[in-house]
């Protein structure tokens, strides 16, 4: 045949193209089976994790409630803008986003960088929030832009909110973002927390975070390349927060409010508890913020604005005076010395007189006392304030006897009540080796300033307020506390599946033994007199006496400027329980810089216990809320 | 044009080259449905099947001697067609004027059906061919009758097209006697000038950023940008790879090409998809399709008894092995991405009916094998 050609060998030719076909289909072959069979169950993941995503549902955080069950904080549906980062990774200059950002959510250009440049750093599915509670704007311009910019969405969230705003924000505290570096911190990594969860950030939200805060479940769609979601996959959902009862009483945390709110300063501080058991009924400290500013606001300008003007206040509204302020507590100090005295045998119940002297000379110096008091008992030396008394007491006491005290009313220590940051009381025991240190020894003088609750002494209003209450009470101090109770929460899901959430049952505090203060019936007798006789006896607080009611208090009145340099005016103090011989509650009452206790303290406290009597009682003090008036000391 | 059927015509019909082109052909449209079962790609393809069942059987009853007698005026045709391309009549498709659209025929792709015109020019040519070594002066004519064609392809322009034209030459070439001294020579040039003019093209920035991307995907497709132009390589290797040994079978819930992750599943990465959804074992079955209807083709040429039916049939034959390794190397990622349709699987009218075209000469020529 002629296609047999020898110088052409066609035939050759042809087979050659054949196997060379072969050759290549076979190549196909041979690499079909290295990604189909060797490394198919990894292109199945890759293809797997590109196609699947997990959308968080935020767990609703558990309500706080008042002692009576009202509404202290809750959440309501907000709508966030969140930024998916898996459509962001396929754009190049991601920078150009940021003015767009800003001028369609309104929102910081800074911010929005930030914001950028956080999400890069996380895994391809995960998402954040660009802007908190959107507006109708906000939305309608993403829904809008939804081609432009597949990697915003809109996504329902529960916000925070407090109805009360200013009221009781240094008790309940705000919930935020956690920051970088408590996501550092062990005690939240420990929790798997991640960045933009939400956390309590100060008072009870960050103190019980973990009961509040639910945990959150997730839909696991199925998105396309774009990021679309085009089917729900699985949708597991989440579990609320337990719902917190406070030991507060809306009625009384009102009025302590209202009475710093008309006081001269506006500032100060006001808190009433059940020295029964340490329940915290009310706590206030002047001035306030509204926790709703930190946990809606700080994505806006006028947000941030307004919690730097915060941060800025000389007024420190941020600060919690109750467990964070330390003051010279003035002559509330004398009942805590003079139960120190008492019990280390410095005087006796029998036994109590001191001079008084109208004052002491400590070498060259004279120190004076308000009035002259000649050399009353204890009784009358607490109803009527006396300087000098307390001046010969303490010296007596020698700065020892007065750490020793110091140390029995745990002045020395925190309380432990629940909120974070709780600052301890200074005192001589702190004091004494410093100073000791600087000028070679501890000096009278500095006792006989200690006798009256300066110079060395400064307290925080609850280590105060407990240690005076402990004394109505016959010497059992109770830890200070917020936590009344967790309610339960049912479980979610089945039982078994990957959707399950087990229940979580409720529980009180978890109350430690009261600390015992040893005293005598007959030393509790004579300390509780001295202190009925304030209100009831004609002394330094005698103006706020509620008949059929009895009061037992001491009023203080703290120079808080360096000694003689003039300045600020004085402290206002009133430390009291009531009914004095039978306590249901105790007040402490403190007013910055408006001069004497009796006059300014102590009519924010009697407005206190008078909300207590109309609530509790009808406006009507029971029968046995009472004494005979013979009690009157006498010097 | 068409013959009168005659006994003999159907005894000696092959039956088995139709019945797999058909096959494979069918097989695409359910792949071309699994692509996206939600559009109407499948449903058209269908229709392409049979318009191209009817040309296939026009050309199957004509006597392919008196069109390769004609082909000249083909060509000439072929050639005005690409023309048409650069006028307004063409039309834009991403970025490429490939297409032309007429009234009443509507949209199609002449470089595709230019194909048959150029490869009957060649047989025509070359199969006059006494014997002996092959002259430069026929290497000259052969360059030009293909030259043609791809340089009004390579103005749309088409580099997928374009390259598809070369290897009918060659074979062409290889089969009238080119000297096996020029054949290792031209190998040899091409493994050394191919990465020469590569980094040439880098240096002097003829290649473009894109292209050098395409490239770069395939050497090293984890460090590419996914979202890049190495995206389409990353994702067809995915999309491969995730079927496994038996594949998905249909379910679009995980659907590569469904999700919009595969770009062009109906054309380019039909071979994708179909290695999504029947894995290994469909794949294989398809190549091993191919490799018989390859050996059918090229049993044919063998049979046939004069050289232009030969060499129409082993052009066909080359150009169809080039387009299939080009295709299916590009899905596996061992290639870059060039628009080259896979033959008789990929969706679009003008490829299926060029192909079935084609495989009518080789039943044509083979039915004819003992007429003289």
């Amino acid at each position: 045949m002629k296609l047999n050609d020898y110088t052409q060998n066609v035939g050759m030719r042809m087979i050659t193209i054949q196997i060379v076909a072969f050759v290549l289909l076979t190549l196909l072959g041979i690499r079909l089976y290295y990604l189909q069979i060797v490394q198919g169950d990894y292109w199945s993941g890759r293809a797997e994790n590109q196609r699947v995503r997990l959308i968080p549902i935020p767990a609703p955080r558990g309500a706080i409630l008042d002692r009576n069950g009202k509404i202290l904080v809750d959440s309501r549906p907000t709508y966030n803008v969140v930024l998916s980062n898996e459509p962001l990774k396929q754009i190049d200059n991601i920078s150009d986003r940021v003015p767009q950002y800003a001028q369609g959510l309104n929102l910081e250009p800074d911010f929005v960088a930030e914001r950028l440049t956080l999400i890069k750093k996380q895994n391809e599915f995960e998402a954040m929030v660009l802007k908190e509670s959107a507006t109708m704007q906000d939305i309608a311009w993403v829904e809008s832009h939804g081609l432009e910019y597949p990697e915003l969405r809109i996504e329902l969230q529960p916000q925070r909110f407090y109805p009360h705003k200013t009221m009781l924000a240094h008790v309940l505290g705000y919930v935020g973002e956690i920051s970088s570096k408590q996501l550092e911190s062990d005690e939240y990594k420990s929790r798997g927390m991640r960045p933009g969860d939400i956390i309590g950030k100060g008072g009870l939200e960050q103190s019980y975070d973990q009961f509040l805060r639910g945990r959150p479940g997730y839909r696991k769609v199925l998105v396309d390349s774009r990021g679309r979601v085009q089917s729900e996959i699985e949708v597991v959902q989440p579990q609320s927060g337990q719902d917190l009862v406070s030991t507060i009483d809306l009625d009384l945390q009102t009025t302590a409010e209202q009475q710093l709110e008309n006081s001269v300063t506006k500032r100060g501080v006001i808190i009433a508890l059940d020295p029964n058991n340490g329940e915290i009924l009310a706590l206030a400290s002047a001035p306030s913020y509204d926790p709703n500013v930190f946990t809606q606001g700080s994505k806006t300008p006028e947000g941030r604005r307004q919690i730097a003007a915060y941060w800025q206040d000389k007024n420190r509204p941020l600060f919690n005076r109750a467990t964070q302020g330390t003051y010279h507590p003035g002559s509330t100090w004398k009942i805590p010395e003079s139960m120190g005295a008492l019990q280390q045998g410095v005087i006796t119940v029998q036994n109590s007189n001191m001079a008084c002297g109208g004052g002491i000379w400590i070498g060259s110096k004279f120190t004076r006392c308000m009035g002259s008091h000649g050399a009353p008992p204890l009784a009358y030396a607490i109803t009527k304030s006396c300087d000098g008394y307390y001046y010969r007491l303490a010296l007596k006491m020698k700065v020892e006897g007065l750490i020793q005290m110091v140390e029995t009313f745990d002045f020395d220590k925190r309380t432990g009540i629940d909120i974070p940051n709780e600052k301890v009381s200074q005192t001589p025991k702190s004091w004494k080796p410093i100073i000791e240190k600087r000028e070679g020894r501890w000096s009278d003088i500095k006792t006989v300033y200690a006798s009256i609750g300066q110079d060395t002494v400064v307290v925080t209003p609850i280590s105060l307020l407990r240690a005076v209450a402990s004394i109505g009470v016959h010497g059992r101090m109770y830890v200070p506390h917020l936590m009344k109770e967790f309610r339960p929460i049912g479980a979610m899901g089945e039982e078994g599946s990957t959707n399950y959430f087990a229940a979580r049952s409720g529980f009180g505090f978890d109350r430690p033994e009261p600390k015992m203060v040893p005293m005598t019936d007959e030393q509790y007798e004579l300390m509780v007199k001295g202190m009925w006789g304030v209100v009831q006896g004609g002394g330094t607080g005698a103006g706020i006496r509620i008949p059929g009611f009895d009061i037992a208090g001491k009023t203080g009145t703290a120079q808080n400027s360096s000694l003689n340099s003039g300045g600020a005016k004085d402290h206002a103090w009133f430390v009291s329980f009531a009914p004095a011989f039978k306590p249901e509650i105790a007040v402490i009452g403190l007013i910055e810089n408006v001069g004497f206790g009796g006059t300014h303290a102590a009519p924010a406290v009697k407005g206190v216990y008078e909300t207590y009597i109309a609530t509790h009682y009808g406006g009507v003090p029971p029968a046995d809320a009472s004494v005979e008036t013979k009690l009157v000391a006498k010097r | 044009m068409v013959a009168i059927i005659e006994k003999r015509d159907l005894r000696d019909f092959d039956w088995l080259t139709t019945i797999l082109a058909i096959s494979i052909a069918g097989f695409g449209v359910w792949q071309i449905h699994n692509a996206l079962p939600h559009e109407s790609y499948w449903t058209k393809q269908i229709v392409g099947i049979g318009i191209a069942l009817f040309a296939f059987f026009v050309i199957v009853f004509s006597d392919y001697r008196r069109i390769i007698d004609l082909a000249p005026f083909f060509y000439g045709f072929g050639l005005l067609l690409l023309a048409l391309v650069l006028t307004p009549l063409g039309v834009e498709v991403n970025g490429q004027q490939a297409w032309v659209r007429l009234p009443l025929i509507g949209q199609f792709q002449p470089s595709e059906f230019a194909k048959i015109p150029t490869v009957l020019m060649l047989a025509r040519y070359f199969g006059q061919k006494k014997g002996g070594a092959l002259t430069l002066r026929e290497t000259l004519v052969g360059v030009a009758i293909l030259a043609g064609p791809v340089g009004l392809i390579m103005l749309e322009p088409d580099a997928g097209q374009a390259i598809t034209y070369f290897p009918m030459l060659a074979a062409v070439l290889f089969l009238s006697g080119i000297k096996i001294r020029y054949v290792i020579l031209a190998i040899v040039a091409a493994a050394m000038l191919i990465p020469a003019a590569w980094i040439v093209g880098v240096k002097t920035g003829k290649i473009k950023t894109y292209q050098q991307e395409r490239i770069n995907a395939i050497l090293d497709p984890e460090s590419v940008d996914p979202r890049g132009y190495g995206y389409h390589t990353v994702q067809s290797v995915i999309t491969v790879g995730k079927g496994g040994i038996a594949g998905i079978q249909g379910d679009s819930q995980t659907s590569q090409s469904v999700l919009k992750f595969l770009p062009e599943p109906q054309t380019d990465f039909i071979f994708a998809v179909t290695a999504e959804n029947t894995g290994f074992i469909g794949c294989i079955s398809l190549l091993l399709a191919y490799a018989l209807l390859l050996s059918r083709m090229i049993a044919g040429a063998r049979e046939a008894n004069e050289r232009p039916a030969t060499l129409v049939i082993m052009c066909f034959a080359t150009a169809m092995v080039f387009q299939i390794f080009m295709n299916v190397g590009m899905a596996l990622g061992v290639l870059p991405v060039i628009g080259v349709p896979l033959p008789l699987m990929s969706a679009g009218l003008s490829a299926l009916l060029t192909t079935f075209c084609a495989i009518g000469f080789v039943v044509s020529i083979r039915m004819r094998r003992f007429v003289n």
